[in-house]
C-alpha cells in the first residue's frame, strides 16, 4: 500500500462511508508503514477534489477536529423535496441565547446563566441537554455544588466549528455594530 | 425579541388584534427601550427608562398577559436605582467621583447585548447549516460484533437515566409482585410476647439482628412498635453501642395484668 492513488482511493472510500468527522490521525492509521507526510498529502488531495468544484453536490468540511463529506447547503430544498422532509428543527431565541452563553462562558452553572439572561433558564438548559448540544461536565466547588455546563462535540458539528477557538470573538460584535447594537 | 399576537377581546372584531413585541426577558426589554429612545448604554436616564419599563408591564397586565417574575424583579431593581439617583452623591475621600450607581446595570446590559449578538450569529449559522446534510451511516451496524457500548466521552446524564430505567423495567419483570400478606398478621402484642420470650435477664439482645430476621416489612414495623412499647413500660432498657448496634436489656420489672390489657393489638 504505497501507491499514492491507492491511498487516495482509500481515504475517499472511508469518507464516503462514515457520517461522523474523522481526524487525520485516524485516517493515517489505516496505512501501515506509510509515511505520515505521504498519508497527509493523500488526504489533502482528496479534500482538494471536492473543494470549490462546480457541478459537485458534496464537499469535504473540516469540523470538530476531523473531516467528513457533507452536501452543499444550497441544495437543501431539493434534498428536502426528494426525501419528503418538511423542514429541519428550529431553535428558539431563548435556546440560542443560552447556547451562546454556555459556548462563550463555559464551564458555567445554571445560576450563572440565569444571572446573565435575567430569566430562568433551567428549561432551556434541559432542552439543550436533550439535543446533546451541551453536556454536564463536573460540578462547581461552591455551596450546593451546582452542575457545570459545557458544549459538546455535537455543538461544534452543528455550527461547523473545528474547535471552540473558532467561535467568533465576542469583541468583534462591538466593532461590527459600533457603539449601539442593532436589533434584528 | 419576537412578536406575539394577542387575540382580540371576545365580541370585538379581529382587527382589534394587538401586535405586542415579546421580549426574551427584562434585559431584552431594557435594551429595546435604550434603542428606541436612542440612548447611550453608558448614560441611561434611569427615571425615563424606569417609567417606560413600568408602562410596558402595565400594558401586559391590561392585555391579561402573564408577567413573569423576572420582569417584576427587574422593575423593583429599577425603582431602587431611580431612588438612588435622586440621592445626593456621597463625597468620596480621595476627591474622585463616586461609583455611578448605574454601573452594574450598564455592565449587565453590555454583557447581555454581547450574548444576544452572539446568539444572532449562531441563529444565522444554524439557519445555513440546517441546509447541510450528512451521511446517515450507523457505524454500529458495520461493525462485526454486536456492540451497544457507548463512547464514554459522549455519555450524558440522559444515557444514564435511560440505562437506569431499563434496569428498573427488567428488575420489575424478573421480580413479580410478591404474594400479598394479610396486613393484620403481625400484631404488636405478639411481638412483645416474642421479644420478652427471647430475652434473658442480664444478656444483651441485639435489636438490629432480630429485625433482620423478620420475614416481612409489617413484622419489622410491629416489632419496632413493640420495642417502643416495652421501653415505655420500662420492661427493657435500650443501649446503643459505638458501632451503632441497638442492644436491649430486660429489666427486673414484671408486666401487670392491667398493663398487658392496655397494650394495643
Amino acid at each position: 500500500m504505497s501507491d499514492k492513488s491507492q491511498i487516495e482511493a482509500v481515504v475517499e472510500a472511508i469518507l464516503f462511508v462514515t457520517s461522523d468527522p474523522i481526524s487525520r490521525d485516524q485516517l493515517a492509521q489505516v496505512f501501515e508503514g506509510v509515511d505520515q507526510v505521504v498519508a497527509n498529502e493523500a488526504i489533502d488531495s482528496v479534500l482538494a477534489r471536492y473543494d470549490g468544484a462546480d457541478g459537485r453536490g458534496i464537499r469535504v468540511e473540516e469540523v470538530a477536529g476531523g473531516v467528513r463529506l457533507v452536501t452543499r447547503p444550497e441544495l437543501h430544498g431539493y434534498l428536502r423535496k426528494f426525501f419528503e422532509v418538511s423542514g429541519r428543527t428550529r431553535m428558539s431565541m431563548a435556546a440560542l441565547e443560552t447556547l451562546a452563553i454556555v459556548g462563550y462562558r463555559q464551564p458555567i452553572t445554571a445560576p450563572e446563566v440565569q444571572e446573565l439572561r435575567a430569566v430562568n433558564s433551567s428549561g432551556v438548559l434541559k432542552t439543550l441537554l436533550e439535543r446533546r448540544l451541551i453536556r454536564i461536565g463536573g460540578r462547581k466547588k461552591v455551596v450546593g455544588k451546582p452542575f457545570l455546563y459545557r458544549t459538546t462535540r455535537e455543538f461544534l458539528m452543528h455550527f461547523g466549528l473545528e474547535s471552540l477557538q473558532d467561535l467568533p470573538p465576542l469583541e468583534d460584535f462591538e466593532e461590527v455594530f459600533g457603539g449601539d447594537a442593532e436589533e434584528v | 425579541m419576537s412578536h406575539r399576537e394577542v387575540p382580540a377581546p371576545p365580541g370585538l372584531p379581529d382587527s382589534w388584534r394587538v401586535h405586542l413585541p415579546m421580549f426574551e426577558g427584562p434585559l431584552d426589554l431594557l435594551l429595546h427601550l435604550v434603542k428606541i429612545n436612542e440612548l447611550e448604554i453608558g448614560d441611561i436616564p434611569v427615571a425615563v427608562i424606569c417609567d417606560q419599563f413600568h408602562e410596558y408591564l402595565g400594558l401586559m397586565e391590561e392585555l391579561n398577559l402573564d408577567i413573569a417574575g423576572e420582569y417584576i424583579y427587574e422593575a423593583a431593581l429599577l425603582i431602587h436605582l431611580k431612588s438612588r439617583m435622586l440621592l445626593p452623591k456621597r463625597p468620596v475621600e480621595d476627591g474622585g467621583e463616586g461609583e455611578d450607581p448605574r454601573q452594574q446595570l450598564v455592565e449587565r446590559l453590555l454583557e447581555y447585548r454581547r450574548i444576544k449578538e452572539a446568539a444572532q450569529t449562531l441563529a444565522e449559522t444554524h439557519r445555513v447549516r440546517q441546509g447541510i446534510w450528512t451521511r446517515q451511516t450507523d457505524l454500529k451496524e458495520l461493525r462485526d460484533e454486536e456492540d451497544d457500548s457507548l463512547d464514554m466521552g459522549e455519555i450524558s446524564v440522559f444515557d444514564l437515566l435511560g440505562a437506569l430505567r431499563e434496569v428498573l423495567v427488567r428488575y420489575d419483570r424478573d421480580h413479580p409482585d410478591p404474594l400479598l400478606l394479610d396486613p393484620a398478621a403481625f400484631s404488636v402484642r405478639d411481638q412483645i410476647d416474642r421479644l420478652i420470650g427471647n430475652m434473658e435477664a442480664g444478656r444483651p439482645f441485639n435489636l438490629i439482628d432480630d429485625l433482620r430476621g423478620r420475614r416481612a416489612r409489617g413484622e419489622v414495623v410491629a416489632a419496632f412498635l413493640a420495642v417502643l412499647e416495652l421501653a415505655r413500660l420500662r420492661l427493657i432498657r435500650l443501649h446503643q453501642t459505638d458501632a451503632g448496634d441497638l442492644l436491649l436489656y430486660r429489666t427486673t420489672r414484671e408486666l401487670s395484668q392491667e398493663e398487658l390489657e392496655g397494650i394495643p393489638g
